[in-house]
């Protein structure tokens, strides 16, 4: 069962290695200025160190069972982590709005669902090559098992990471091979889908959370502030930056939960121009190199399981930086690996674990 | 280690599928656009655009003011304002920017007549992020003060004032306990689905109406992105959003009544202590609440504002308890007005007869016990009907015993005693019908025989709230339907849609035939109408009435026996008790009074229910009827 071989070590991939962790150790640098105070170290800081000691044991945990066992474990892993969706809506007290935290808040099952949804469905193309699937109908079961995790969040109310669930699951699409027709079909389906959930589903106040992600400047209180206040912040970074802790956007305020959401625009006002580019092309880097993983992996689960962990780094990324810099709505979601949430960066390791698996054992018979 | 079928399943050493790997590219450019646009938006930002940002960024750049907006209206059943919002004019210190504290407090003391360390001890010493927190020293400045304020704003950087919208209780202390109050939201509220949306400091309705109806009569916050140079003035708007007033909600009070109503309880004399205790008024045939008072009350102006400690301390502890809501949550013993129950009882199991006669020598003795009746000389022989008009304890002794507990027990909660009304207000409270079954309970011991005595006047372990009576009353005067009391008769949202309250609903019928409840509202004519009843006081000139007195011992007679009645401390004093339906041959409305110590209820309480039910005439009947019984009342004044 622990697949531990010395050709592991000799395998080792130190490209993946140091992007994550330089992404990891910019963004901790980085929450130590947003959450700065006289104080000396802040709580945020000491809690994220915490997790990140826990994100790397359950990393190297991952790593060390050869991941044929989770495809395997697949049906298993995803059935417990649906109960465990369950059990937050039935058993975790309601916390501003959304309901997603178990066993005192440390625990967000809606996170950890997104692996178990990924080895689920690396699973099923795995049986079901994409290449082959050629039908919409052929795309029902894939969607059956997306469609369970998802309609559970949306019940939560966390309609962020329901949409990024659903986001993630998409990034499967890319490899099936229907007509473009077939494409109207599927599009068609979201749509209804959509609609069905909109009228029957969604109490007014879920309607207006999605309203607003569609247009911000409904409750400019909230979100039109801080697009605002982000872009400002971003803009005055210039070329160089003014310099760590030095950022008076965010030193004075004005951003609001900077340390989270926002920790992008901290970064940008602080390192300016050179130093986000620099994360992003980091970023950028590790998710290509994710693709070379999934390509050179010697079996079409472990291909499947890379091109799923992109999916998870990718998604969230794109919705946090396009809301940075004012070109998406505002959705919480919070910039993997960089931003400040213990439960994220812990699932972000995970997820880098998979990956980690799928590359360490590529040359593993 | 890997079993051998896996290599089947798995494919392994199959490589990757080609078709792939044929759209890894694909991704790849998804990837690389991405990123790449990031990258461009960057550059525009921090590049081409970072000098104006920058600039924005060091000159204080934007603020968010928030634009709270008003609360809705809250009107009686015929439109009048009973609650509404108005401007209230604040002043606000920004600690970063008071150039000179000493001189800025000094000058603030005297524009606001205030000692200058005490505003400067409510600023405090802000430091760090602190210092670019507000602090509000005053939230409703007169005009004259605001006037000055306004005035010496240019020479005091850091002060602000603002307008914001205060709840306004047009008739201070009227319908207080129905209008219910305002407050905080708490921390605990946050954190419960029903206060999605809401923010740590937002003011919500706390009790009553207000609370009942908060979701409909909160607006909807506006806000306003504002630049502002140095000193905090806004030099440039961004964007704003108007703020949206919330919805009405009109309510079934009729403000007529609900004055009048609340006058009554005013003293008789100059002097003597306002009265205490409840009234409902209520139509008895919708359950429309016509007017709901509890005495004593308080202003719920008070808290508009946030309340402040020491009223708060105040009200929580005054041992009268002027916040409980007497009229729903206060319960009593129904003394003498339980007796209609007993009847329509004892005339539904035909344990009496409306002829049938028992004489009262002043008491009656049940093994070695005698129980007195309140006439110590005896009413003689008495019918169904004189028992009733002249509340003679001693028939309802007897009937009680033929009955029995269960079986008055049963009729009671026929009537709805002992359970809730359903009324929207929350901390109703159920009364308590006992039985037979409660007492081995609640004491593990058997139910005496004494016991079925004292309930069937009322006076046992009964207890009910001023609305039930009201409601059990309503029951005998509609024929025998139990409605449901309700206070919303519709609520209107901002964009004009009209939503119905409750409709009015019958809940359950009462066990009674008709002709039963004919014959106890005979009979509670008789108490008002006739010359020897002893609801007199309630007679209206003109619209013939029908009730019943109560007077309820709150002691045990050996505290005061010895003690002229007005020797005796206000707390052990009897509560007088009323309650009466007009017009008799058509009932409309009933009224129930409880004069908490107030005594007897005949003297104490029938005179509060006669100026509600003259007060309903005049509205209601005829106008020919109305001249015609002005002239008889004011005859009856001479």
């Amino acid at each position: 069962m622990w697949g531990i071989d010395r050709r592991l070590f000799q395998n080792f991939d130190w490209t993946l290695f140091f992007l994550v962790f330089s992404l990891v150790a910019i963004g901790i640098v980085n929450l130590i200025s947003s959450t700065h105070s006289s104080a000396g170290l802040s709580e945020e800081v000491r809690r994220q160190l915490l997790s990140l000691g826990i994100g790397c044991v359950g990393l190297v945990a991952t790593v060390a069972i050869d991941y044929r066992h989770f495809e395997r474990f697949a049906v298993p892993i995803f059935v417990t982590s649906l109960l465990l969706l369950a059990a937050t809506l039935v058993l975790a007290p309601v916390t501003r709005g959304s309901q997603s935290w178990l066993f005192g808040g440390r625990l967000q099952p809606s996170e950890l669902v997104k692996i178990a949804l990924v080895l689920m469905l690396a699973r099923f193309f795995q049986r079901n090559p994409p290449g082959e699937i050629r039908r919409v109908r052929d795309l029902i079961r894939p969607l059956g098992i997306a469609g369970l995790p998802v309609a559970l969040i949306v019940l939560q109310r966390d309609t962020g990471v329901a949409l990024l669930t659903v986001l993630v699951a998409s990034t499967y699409l890319a490899f099936v091979r229907i007509p473009w027709r077939g494409w109207a079909g599927v599009s068609l389906i979201g749509v209804a889908g959509f609609a069905a959930m909109w009228f029957f589903f969604l109490a007014p106040y879920q309607q207006n959370r999605i309203l607003d992600v569609v247009d911000p400047g409904r409750d400019p209180l909230a979100s039109g502030y801080q697009v605002i206040q982000s872009r400002i912040a971003v803009g005055s970074g210039g070329l160089l930056g003014k310099g760590w802790v030095e950022g008076t956007q965010s030193q004075l305020q004005f951003l609001p939960t900077q340390h989270t959401d926002f920790a992008f625009s901290v970064l940008a006002e602080e390192w300016g121009f050179l130093g986000s580019s620099v994360v992003l092309s980091l970023y950028a880097l590790m998710l290509l190199w994710g693709l070379f993983i999934a390509r050179n992996s010697k079996d079409a689960f472990g291909a499947m399981l890379a091109i799923g962990v992109v999916g998870i780094l990718f998604w969230p990324a794109v919705l946090n930086v396009g809301m940075v810099l004012g070109i998406l709505p505002v959705i919480g979601v919070p910039l993997p690996l960089f931003a400040y949430g213990g439960s994220a960066l812990v699932t972000a390791l995970l997820a880098v674990g998979l990956l980690m698996n799928v590359s360490l054992r590529r040359y593993v018979f | 280690m890997i079993r051998p079928d896996d290599t089947a399943r798995g494919r392994l050493g199959a490589g990757v599928d080609a078709s792939v790997e044929d759209r890894l590219p694909l991704l790849v450019v998804v990837i690389l656009l991405v990123f790449g646009a990031f990258i461009v938006r960057l550059f525009q930002l921090q590049i081409i655009m970072g000098e104006v940002f920058a600039e924005e960024s060091d000159k204080n750049s934007v603020r968010l003011v928030r634009l709270e907006a008003p609360r809705g209206d809250i009107l009686d059943r015929e439109g009048r304002v009973i609650a509404t919002t108005r401007p209230a004019f604040g002043l606000q210190v920004l600690p970063s920017d008071l150039r000179n504290p000493d001189l800025a407090f000094r000058a603030l003391s005297q524009l606001l007549g205030e000692d200058a360390t005490g505003l400067r001890e409510q600023v405090g010493e802000a430091r760090g992020r602190a210092r670019f927190q507000p602090v509000r020293l005053a939230g409703d400045l007169s005009y004259d003060r605001l006037a000055s304020v306004e005035s010496h704003l240019y020479a005091l950087p850091g002060v602000m004032t603002d307008v914001r919208p205060r709840r306004d209780y047009v008739g201070a202390d009227l319908a207080a306990h129905v209008l219910g109050y305002l407050g905080e939201v708490h921390r605990s509220q946050l954190e419960t689905r029903d206060y999605v949306g809401y923010h740590a400091g937002d003011v919500i309705g706390q009790a009553g109406v207000e609370a009942l109806e908060q979701s409909h009569l909160r607006g909807r916050d506006g806000g306003r992105n504002v630049v502002v140079d140095v000193r905090g003035r806004v030099v440039d708007v961004l964007d704003e959003e108007d703020p949206v007033t919330g919805g009405s909600v009109t309510l079934t009070l009729d403000l007529d009544l609900q004055r009048i109503a609340e006058e009554a309880f005013q003293p008789d004399v100059i002097g003597e202590p306002p009265k205490m205790g409840a009234l409902v008024a209520m139509d008895v045939n919708t359950g429309d609440v016509l007017a709901l008072v509890s005495k004593p009350s308080y202003d719920p102006n008070a808290f508009a504002g946030g309340v402040s400690a020491v009223i708060w301390k105040e009200l929580t502890t005054d041992e009268w308890k002027p916040l409980q809501n007497r009229a729903i949550s206060g319960q009593y013993p129904p003394a003498s007005t339980y007796k209609a129950i007993v009847a329509a009882a004892a005339l539904q199991e035909r344990v009496i007869t409306p002829g049938g006669l028992v004489y009262c020598p002043g008491h009656f003795t049940l093994g070695r016990r005698t129980y007195g009746c309140w006439k110590k000389e005896g009413h003689g022989s008495m019918s169904l009907r004189d028992a009733l008009v002249q509340s003679c304890d001693v028939y309802f002794y007897q009937a009680g015993l033929k009955l029995g507990i269960d079986r008055l027990a049963f009729f009671a909660r026929g009537f709805n005693l002992g359970r809730r009304t359903g009324i929207e207000l929350p901390s109703e409270q159920p009364g308590l019908i006992p039985t037979a079954a409660w007492k081995e309970r609640r004491f593990s011991e058997p139910w005496g025989a004494g016991e079925t005595v004292s309930a069937s006047i009322g006076q046992g372990f009964d207890l009910l709230t001023p609305l039930q009576l009201a409601v059990a009353y309503a029951a005998i005067a509609n024929g025998g339907r139990v409605v449901r009391p309700h206070l919303v008769l519709r609520t209107q949202d901002p964009d004009g849609r009209i939503e119905e309250g409750l409709a009015p609903e019958t809940v359950s019928t009462v066990p009674v035939s008709p002709e039963n409840l004919a014959i106890v509202r005979d009979a509670l004519t008789g108490v008002v109408e006739e010359p020897r009843g002893t609801g007199g006081r309630a007679r209206v000139p003109g619209m013939p009435v029908a009730g019943k007195t109560g007077t309820a011992q709150v002691v045990h007679l050996q505290h005061t026996k010895d003690l002229e009645e007005d020797e005796v401390p206000i707390k052990y004093r009897d509560h007088a008790w009323f309650v009466a339906f007009a017009p008799v041959d058509a009932p409309q409305i009933v009224v129930a009074v409880l004069n908490e110590h107030g005594g007897h209820g005949g003297s104490a309480a029938a005179p509060i229910a006669q100026r509600v039910l003259a007060r309903w005439a005049e509205k209601h009947l005829p106008a020919a009827q109305v001249a015609e019984l002005k002239t008889e009342a004011s005859h009856v004044g001479d």
